[in-house]
């Protein structure tokens, strides 16, 4: 079942089925490679609980939670 | 003119490095805060006087989200005269997942282009195969491995660059009826890359960007279409990508496990770590502040010094008269306030370009990340924030980290409420001369708690006054993180060598001459008209009925509410020059040699003062709201000289200068009325 990727736990991973949303946020995630059908794996939380640091095309990319919430994810 | 473009992080600046040598022009894109470097094609590489080449901010799109990406994007598309000749693309070989992105819109735009394929060895030992053929076949553009470090591929980029071939861009075929419906709304003749440009900054919300033809052609569509169109655009620049990949051998399976990092991960068991990361991150920042603070200090002294002697060499050789005082006080001292800042900058820009360079910079703004969301902020303001305790020269100059304007100016606008370390010399002379009683000794208010809290006090100000910037004049959304976390890297001593070079080369250039300037043009006010030459040199007569003496003395009535007197008002006009001359101008008016580092005889003098009534000139009440006044007011023509450098205008550093006087008046008025209603003083 699809969720956001800000649901997702440590060590978690999940394939990208949308970026939700308009404006330039989603633009962004989209360029930066969160497009459907890209693996994304949560590899850390940040000491204060956010932002997130995820794996994606073969980089790191860190995300606040509420910018991770528009990334929707299926679980793999 | 060459355009290097790339990716942040791939190595594009150490190649611009390589390829130019040390010579660089420092500026700015017209009308941006953007910095702009340039270099020629150095002799060795057959370089001439015409090969210029530009390094563009590291950007992972065109799409214009943010002002590096705008004017990256227009320097790439411009036309005419202004075209580039060529595009120097540099890619990391390591990371083609994400880098060829980039590559499908510089391609679309048609100029002349080579790629360097940069860290094919970090590529090849994280078992990602670097294939220059078959990238070069596919991309239609000459592929040249590079690594930037050993200059490996440096001649082979030059040779390429010398034959570039025009070219057809290269457009990426895109399916989808959003894409489609958009395209057909165009203006006539607009080029496919420009279409693509505005399909994905309109998508932004940034169509204000497009010209008003294309604005008014493209109104009617709605932002759902937008986002759509968008989204089909991005994804088959993405499909593109990933055939390339599967054709250079960089196997799904193998990206999705980012081989790169693997190395770095282990480095960040520790340095993200909950409780060893953020004991690492105090420790850094202390470094940089200690070394801001403390290491730049005796390197301070040691300009003080040697423009001191330069003074009495000259004053000996002229003898005393209005050019030696033109000369000592208004040139010497001048070159020496703009060259005080040199080793507070060097550092500072040392310490941010080695971070960078290592991949720390991005962990720290992970780490500290959601304090500064809070506020509004990037993480990345937090390091110049925090020099702004030691100068606010330095500090501003760091704000190009910053990459939204508008934050960087609420960045810009909060670090002279930080207490900088000129401060604290005024600071002393009031605690130590009016905090103390007859015999020195403490009198009842701990000297250290009145210190502790001015530095309280500017803190949360500045806080404070970012909270409210951020909401009202330069609102803007919290910017969004979408941070790299690169693979870390040794950092380069030399690239950062010379970056630092380059900055201090531009701070002398462009804030370092009006700094001069200004200057002279205090020490005429203190020194002008001399109408008692009989007192000698700069003595306590002719600061007296100097203009700005006589200013002083007609602003009583505006200085006396605050608890001070003509002579503080001397002392703050001439502490415009760098705060701490407050002490040796009103050594001046005191006809005192006045030391700023022990001004024992200021100390007594005022504490001895005494108005015509018998009572004391100064109190412990009128020393505070001269402290609190120092907190808050621009007090440094300095900074507003480096802020005018950065943000390409007078506007701010006016505004800057008219609001923390204000705030510094209405805070001293406070201060000492309240004081006094409440019986002290």
């Amino acid at each position: 079942m699809p969720e956001p990727l800000s649901r997702l736990r440590v060590a978690d991973a999940g394939v990208v089925t949308a970026v939700e949303g308009e404006g330039s946020m989603s633009v962004r995630l989209l360029e930066m490679g969160f497009v459907p059908g890209t693996r994304v794996e949560v590899v850390k939380i940040a000491p204060l609980g956010d932002p997130l640091e995820l794996r994606v095309r073969g980089y790191h990319v860190s995300l606040r939670r509420a910018e991770a919430a528009k990334v929707v994810v299926k679980r793999a | 003119m060459i355009a290097v473009a790339g990716n942040p992080n791939v190595g594009k600046t150490s190649l611009f490095n390589v390829l130019t040598g040390s010579r660089h022009q420092v500026g700015n894109y017209s009308g941006v805060t953007v910095e702009r470097v340039e270099g020629r094609l150095a002799a060795r590489f057959g370089g001439n006087e015409t090969t210029t080449l530009i390094d563009l901010p590291g950007m992972y799109s065109l799409t214009a989200c943010s002002e590096d990406e705008a004017v990256a994007f227009r320097t790439l598309a411009a036309t005419g005269d202004a075209a580039p000749d060529g595009v120097l693309l540099v890619l990391d070989a390591s990371n083609l997942a994400r880098n060829l992105y980039l590559a499908m819109q510089v391609l679309e735009q048609g100029a002349p282009c080579v790629v360097a394929l940069n860290m094919a060895d970090v590529a090849t030992a994280a078992g990602l195969p670097a294939d220059p053929d078959a990238l070069s076949r596919e991309l239609g553009v000459p592929v040249v491995v590079t690594n930037a470090r050993t200059g490996e591929g440096a001649q082979a980029i030059a040779d390429a660059l010398r034959t570039l071939v025009a070219d057809r861009p290269r457009i990426v075929a895109v399916g989808g009826d959003a894409f489609a419906r958009v395209s057909e709304a165009m203006p006539p003749a607009t080029s496919q890359a420009r279409a693509r440009w505005l399909v994905t900054t309109a998508a932004a919300g940034q169509l204000e960007l497009a010209s008003a033809v294309e604005q008014d052609a493209l109104r009617p569509i709605d932002a759902d279409t937008w986002a759509q169109a968008a989204r089909e655009l991005i994804v088959a620049r993405y499909a593109e990508v990933d055939r390339l990949l599967q054709i250079v051998g960089h196997v799904e399976e193998l990206v999705d496990k980012a081989p790169a990092m693997t190395a770095s991960q282990r480095i960040d068991v520790v340095l993200t770590h909950r409780l060893f990361g953020i004991l690492v991150f105090v420790g850094v920042m202390g470094l940089i502040f200690i070394s801001i603070f403390a290491w730049a200090d005796p390197v301070m002294g040691l300009i003080e010094d040697g423009m001191g002697a330069v003074s009495e060499l000259v004053s000996d050789a002229l003898g005393p008269g209005l050019l030696t005082e033109l000369l000592t006080d208004g040139v010497i001292a001048g070159v020496g306030n703009v060259v005080v800042f040199v080793p507070q900058i060097a550092l500072l820009f040392l310490f941010l370009g080695l971070l960078d360079d290592s991949g720390y910079l991005a962990r720290a703004a992970f780490l500290l990340d959601r304090v500064m969301s809070r506020l509004g902020l990037h993480g990345r303001a937090f390091i110049p924030l925090l020099s702004g305790y030691a100068c606010a020269i330095p500090a501003i100059m760091g704000t190009r980290t910053i990459s939204s304007v508008k934050d960087r100016i609420v960045t810009i606008l909060m670090i002279p409420f930080m207490s900088c370390s000129a401060r604290l010399p005024i600071y002393a002379l009031i605690i130590g001369a009016l905090f103390v009683d007859r015999d020195g000794e403490s009198s009842g208010v701990d000297r250290g708690l009145v210190l502790l809290g001015m530095y309280l006090l500017s803190t949360v100000s500045a806080l404070v006054m970012g909270f409210i910037y951020k909401r009202t004049i330069l609102r803007s959304p919290t910017p969004p993180l979408v941070l790299e976390l690169p693979p870390y890297r040794m950092p380069r001593l030399s690239n950062t060598l010379l970056m630092t070079y380059d900055r201090v080369k531009d701070f002398l250039r462009s804030a370092g001459t009006m700094i001069l300037a200004m200057t002279i043009v205090l020490w005429a006010v203190l020194s002008f008209p001399r109408e008692d030459t009989g007192a000698g040199q700069g003595g306590p007569t002719v600061v007296a009925n100097s203009y700005g003496g006589r200013a002083a003395q007609s602003l009583e009535p505006v200085l006396a509410p605050i608890g001070q007197d003509w002579r503080v008002g001397v002392g703050i006009i001439g502490s415009f020059a760098a705060r701490e001359v407050l002490v040796s101008t009103m050594g001046l008016v005191y006809g005192l040699e006045a030391d700023d580092d022990d001004p024992v005889q200021l100390r007594e003098a005022m504490r001895d003062a005494k108005n015509d009534d018998g009572t004391p000139r100064y109190t412990p009440l009128s020393g505070l709201a001269l402290m609190v006044f120092f907190v808050y007011a621009c007090q440094c023509m300095s900074t507003l000289a480096v802020v005018r450098r950065e943000t390409r205008t007078w506007r701010w550093p006016i505004f800057m200068f008219v609001s923390m006087t204000s705030i510094a008046y209405v805070a001293a008025l406070l201060v000492f009325q309240v004081g006094r209603a409440l019986g002290y003083g």
